[in-house]
């Protein structure tokens, strides 16, 4: 049984890397003759990732028969590099996080997979935009499985990679190339942190101690707590590049350039999750330094504010998702900082749900109104996409946190960690952006679904994506509907099963309240959800021209002017400097030397050429002049 | 041994020593004449002076097969055929290279060439010296250094052979080019 | 005495090479090359009648097959010279020129 699941381990992220090769290959060889048939790339597609969700459940299933404490299983597929005593295998590792985030990226990723070959239908190179979700999906797992932050980082760079081919994937239009352009570089920053990070934690524990998660955990304690500050707040600023917090995030809604799947997976479900995933994975260190996770939550909950306040005044369906992805990404890092990891890392599980369900949503009505993303040209959709309003407003209540969706446990139990570890003011912000929330969600699904069609030719030609793309949506659906129930609270009778099975792998504060502070905590998070839903139904439901902007709300509509700030402090320095130093620096400082050995090189070659004069004769008396003076050498030698 | 028999023996040495002295003498005046005279039919029978005195070292040496093979293949094959070139090219006075300072470069060369040549004379002058009597017991004869050939020196031998295989193709090859131009 | 022998073959090595490097005229050139070849024959021959031994005959006829070998090929670049340039002078090729 262990070896089977060691096996998979192997295989899992195998699967979607063949399928890249094998697709790219094949689209490169056929790209200048005929194509071959979309139906062909889909199979392929859709083979790597299905097998390897497959062989991810049976991981899980073995993983469950296993006693709670061995709950870890290791498979190293080769020796990647040994120096001296270091050694570095690419391992994979599988324990109850790790097989977590397996079972929805695999799951999730099959899906939109499948949705993408409908949405992707017309597409010319339709071939290549499954080679980098295949090898998207083959990089994530590898971050997911990797057995040490080495791997790790191998996926983690992966992924950064694949997104920014895929935001840039319409490469056309200029826009979407500088906004992968600017995924990519605002990653670089975070990730040069998490490098700082790494190199710190092995300069710290892992030269001696082997640089694997299990021997970093067992001794994480060598590491003196000055450091581990260190080390959590850099590899958190890895985690603010990847996962878009605050003051990295801007990257986020300028990538929603990409194809609509591509947001639903890379940029809502999966990467952007890594950075939780990875401060849960590194909670031994964490639960060492509270400051760290203090200022991880603090982070966590201001770009919660922040981009909801961003996502009430968004025209564009996908940057309404988009800020609210960001806003749910830092409720989960409020949840990981107040050292709820489960419940941070429960909420990274049911928004993959949610977020993937909306934002597929989301593509369906793009798609059904012929690639129109502003919601005020939308309206009255639900008569002509009843499916995708049902499945959205399931998504939009389980974002909301309406209960008994998904989107309430997750929300909750963040919330009432905050409350109870001591965390009033996150707690009291939390409740505040949960309203903000629902008001934001509610207003794009009245503006969009309700009211008056206001495109009246586009509306008549909007119709119901084919079953290629409603099926994934339902079944995303009921994900989101159900996810919750996973870890239903004790409150109500439950098991919490989520916490008890990642218990294991991290190290939870459990917070011990009465039962009426909790009723307390889930009275204020209901509360928050009416009052947004209501002030969105009275604003919305009966469907409103598109607003003009003014005062606070134009400020937030122009995301309090960010991009042109760092653009300000930040780019245009830097461009200058660089402009500077290459006007100047380089041609007299850095060249000066390298031009002088060049000239000195020149001349002692035209000196030499004398010598060469091309007669065999005068070659056969340099070699008799150099055996001379050998010969005058040795003589004196001798006696 | 008796008295008459060890004058013989002294004589024969003697002789065998003004022997070699007057053949090293005309092999050095036959290279040195290679090296000097202007034409090259000239330089060649000076050296076929030289290869011929050469071949009476040998003799004095006891290389019975060495005299023969240097006499019928070096001064008679390879110096016919050089002459023989020679003459087809016919040569005249002006086709001659115009060697300016080939004084100079014979002495400059002299002078590079004499550490070389006295280091080796300080080494030839190390080893132990012994006498060149004549050996009679068939040292050098046909049979005995045929026996070392195929013995010995079989794989050498037969890569010899291979190479002169090869010589002779390549020399049809380069000599018998078509259609190249003056 | 093998030492005048030697002395000898030194003597007739150093004019072989004298004759390279100071002759222009190829078929001098070869035969000094010809000369510095027996001058190696000579040493040969006499160290083998010092040590009475007759590898160094052996090796001394295998010399003069290899000489014979490249007087074959010599001679044929020789004529392809005079084919080509119709002078027999060395320093008419001087593509390595700097």
């Amino acid at each position: 049984m262990e070896h089977t699941a060691q096996f998979y381990l192997g295989l899992i992220p195998l699967m979607p890397l063949i399928g890249a090769v094998v697709i790219g290959l094949m689209h490169v060889m056929t790209c200048r003759g005929d194509r071959l048939p979309n139906k062909l790339y889909a199979v392929l597609a859709c083979v790597g990732p299905v097998v390897s969700c497959i062989m991810a459940f049976q991981v899980f299933a073995i993983l469950r028969t296993l006693p709670v404490e061995h709950r870890i299983l290791v498979h190293n597929a080769f020796t990647w590099f040994s120096v001296g005593e270091l050694k570095i295998s690419m391992g994979f590792m599988a324990d109850p996080l790790s097989a977590l985030m397996l079972l929805f990226v695999t799951f999730i990723g099959s899906l939109i997979h499948v949705y993408s070959i409908g949405y992707m239908a017309d597409d010319k190179t339709f071939a290549k935009f499954f080679a980098y979700m295949n090898l998207f999906l083959g990089s994530m797992l590898i971050l997911v499985l990797g057995d040490g932050p080495v791997v790790m980082f191998v996926g983690w760079e992966g992924v950064g990679l694949c997104s920014y081919l895929l935001i840039s994937y319409y490469n056309e239009d200029q826009s979407n190339v500088l906004a992968g352009n600017k995924a990519f570089i605002v990653n670089r920053i975070g990730d040069l942190g998490f490098v700082l990070g790494m190199a710190f934690l092995f300069w710290g524990i892992g030269a001696n101690n082997g640089f694997d998660y299990v021997s970093l955990r067992a001794n994480a304690h060598l590491l003196p707590p000055a450091m581990t500050l260190v080390v959590c707040l850099l590899l958190f600023v890895g985690a603010t590049g990847k996962s878009a917090q605050i003051p990295l995030y801007v990257w986020l809604p300028d990538a929603m350039a990409g194809p609509t799947p591509v947001s639903a997976l890379i940029h809502a479900a999966t990467m952007v999750t890594a950075g939780v995933y990875m401060v849960a994975r590194f909670s031994f260190l964490y639960a060492h330094v509270p400051a760290a996770g203090e200022i991880v939550a603090w982070v966590g909950i201001l770009t919660a504010l922040l981009s909801a306040i961003y996502g009430m005044f968004q025209d564009d369906i996908k940057k309404v998702l988009a800020y609210s992805t960001v806003s749910q990404l830092g409720y989960m890092f409020a949840g990981v900082g107040v050292a709820a990891y489960s419940a941070g890392i429960f909420h990274v599980f049911t928004h993959a749900f949610f977020k993937a369900l909306l934002f597929l949503g989301a593509g369906s009505v793009i798609y059904a109104m012929h690639h129109e993303q502003n919601i005020w040209k939308m309206g009255g959709l639900k008569k002509k996409l009843p499916i995708t309003y049902l499945t959205m407003l399931v998504g939009a209540l389980a974002l909301s946190g309406c209960p008994p969706f998904s989107g309430f446990f997750s929300k909750d139990e963040i919330l009432f960690s905050a409350y109870a570890n001591g965390f009033k003011g996150i707690w009291m912000i939390g409740v505040l952006v949960a309203g903000m929330t629902a008001y934001y969600t509610f207003r794009m699904i009245f503006v969009v679904f309700w009211g008056e069609p206001k495109n009246k030719s586009a509306y008549d030609h909007a119709h119901e994506p084919p079953a290629v793309m409603t099926v994934p949506l339902i079944i995303l659906a009921v994900g989101a509907l159900l996810a919750g129930f996973l870890n239903f609270p004790a409150l109500f009778g439950g098991h919490q099963l989520v916490s008890q099975w990642l218990a294991p792998s991290v190290l939870d504060h459990h917070p011990h309240a009465e039962a009426a502070t909790e009723w307390m905590a889930m009275g204020a998070s209901v509360a928050a959800f009416i009052i947004g839903i209501s002030i969105a139904f009275v604003k919305f439901a009966k469907g409103v021209e598109m607003p003009v902007f003014s005062g606070f709300a134009k400020f937030a509509y122009h995301k309090f002017y960010v991009d042109e700030l760092y653009d300000f402090l930040l780019v245009q320095p830097y461009k200058t400097i660089g402009a500077m130093i290459w006007e100047h620096f380089d041609p007299d400082v850095t060249d000066g030397p390298r031009k002088a050995t060049a000239f000195l090189y020149g001349m002692a070659g035209s000196a030499f050429k004398v010598i060469q004069t091309g007669y065999v004769r005068m070659y056969a008396i340099y070699m008799v002049i150099g055996l001379s003076l050998i010969s005058l050498l040795i003589s004196q030698t001798l006696n | 041994m008796t008295k008459k028999n060890i004058r013989k023996g002294a004589l024969d040495i003697m002789f065998a020593e003004w022997l070699f002295f007057g053949l090293a003498g005309l092999s050095v005046l036959g290279a040195i004449g290679l090296i000097l005279f202007r034409h090259p039919m000239n330089g060649a029978m000076s050296f076929v002076v030289t290869l011929i005195s050469l071949a009476g070292l040998y003799a004095l040496l006891s290389a019975k097969l060495l005299f023969a093979v240097q006499l019928i293949v070096y001064a008679g094959a390879i110096m016919s055929l050089i002459i023989f070139i020679i003459m087809f090219l016919n040569i005249q006075e002006h086709d001659l290279p115009d060697e300016e300072g080939k004084g100079l470069f014979l002495l400059g060369g002299a002078v590079v060439i004499t550490p070389i040549a006295l280091f080796l004379y300080k080494i030839v002058k190390s080893l132990p010296g012994s006498d060149t009597k004549i050996i009679g017991n068939g040292f050098g004869d046909v049979r005995e250094v045929g026996l070392i050939l195929f013995k010995n020196w079989l794989l050498p031998f037969e890569i010899v052979s291979i190479l002169l295989l090869v010589a002779l193709v390549g020399a049809v090859v380069l000599a018998g080019k078509k259609g190249v131009g003056k | 005495m093998i030492l005048n022998y030697l002395t000898l073959s030194i003597v007739l090595f150093c004019l072989g090479i004298l004759g390279v490097i100071s002759r222009r005229n190829v078929f001098t050139v070869f035969m000094s090359i010809e000369l510095m070849l027996n001058a190696a024959n000579l040493a040969f021959i006499s160290f083998s009648r010092l040590h009475v031994s007759m590898d160094g005959h052996v090796l001394a006829l295998m010399i003069i097959a290899v000489a014979a070998a490249e007087a074959a090929l010599a001679l044929a670049v020789v004529i392809l010279l005079h084919k080509h340039k119709g002078v027999l002078d060395t320093n008419i090729f001087s593509l390595l020129k700097g």
